[in-house]
């Protein structure tokens, strides 16, 4: 994203829901990256390594939600 | 009593759909507004609609929040919306603190029997600071006359 840079900001009110709205994008992003990775056959540990989070911890939240989107899930 | 549990059953449904559609784990004091102006209770409908905030309304204001806040961290959305992704339809909803606090102000200091569909709407717009009353005030909408209005709807008693 270029031209990016943090805002210095004054309301605390504007910072506040700056972090909520960027913990529900960051959320949204980190659904769509993931899917898209399996979809390119990613292996989970792999995806679990590039978000720096255990292969339990990624495959509990998005394994359901894959597979019922019709995902081809790799085994390893 | 009856109808407002039916109400409220309905709306923490609706809300959960809600949450579902924009990938949320917690049902938010959005998603239960949101799932009061989708629903069909017609003294919640119409105190919305007087403010302008049918259903669309209100989703394109709280859309137009989230870009605000999202700003403030020197964050553009593209102009097609943040990526999308599949949905996680059997994913077990929480509630979220805001709508429990919704909840709370507005539905549990009252005697049951007085309880109407006006006290989750109250509620709901008497929080002071979050996302509700960030978008509310973004679309131009006076919170203070809406929660007036509907208090004015309630019975002396309630």
């Amino acid at each position: 994203m270029p031209g990016v840079e943090i805002p210095e900001v004054q309301d605390p009110a504007d910072g506040l829901a700056a972090v909520v709205a960027l913990r529900r994008l960051a959320d949204r992003m980190e659904d769509a990256a993931v899917e898209q990775a399996m979809r390119e056959g990613w292996s989970w540990p792999q995806v679990a390594e590039a978000l720096g989070v255990t292969r339990q911890a990624v495959h509990k939240k998005h394994a359901k939600r894959l597979i019922a989107a019709g995902v081809q899930l790799r085994r390893r | 009593m009856k109808a407002f549990d039916e109400f409220l059953h309905l709306t923490l449904t609706q809300a959960g759909d809600e949450a579902r559609r924009e990938g949320s784990a917690t049902i938010e004091a959005q998603h239960l507004l949101l799932a009061i102006a989708a629903g069909h209770e017609s003294v919640t409908l119409d105190l919305l609609s007087s403010s302008g905030l049918g259903y669309e309304a209100l989703r394109e204001a709280l859309h137009r929040e989230f870009e605000h806040s999202l700003a403030a961290a020197g964050v553009r959305l593209a102009p097609s919306g943040p990526p999308s992704a599949s949905p996680h339809p059997s994913r077990t909803l929480q509630m979220g603190a805001s709508a429990r606090t919704a909840i709370e102000r507005g539905v549990f200091a009252r005697h049951k029997k007085d309880l109407r569909p006006a006290h989750l709407l109250i509620g709901i717009l008497g929080a002071e600071v979050g996302t509700v009353p960030r978008a509310l005030a973004l679309a131009g909408v006076d919170r203070h006359t809406l929660v007036t209005r509907a208090h004015a709807t309630l019975p002396p008693a309630a």
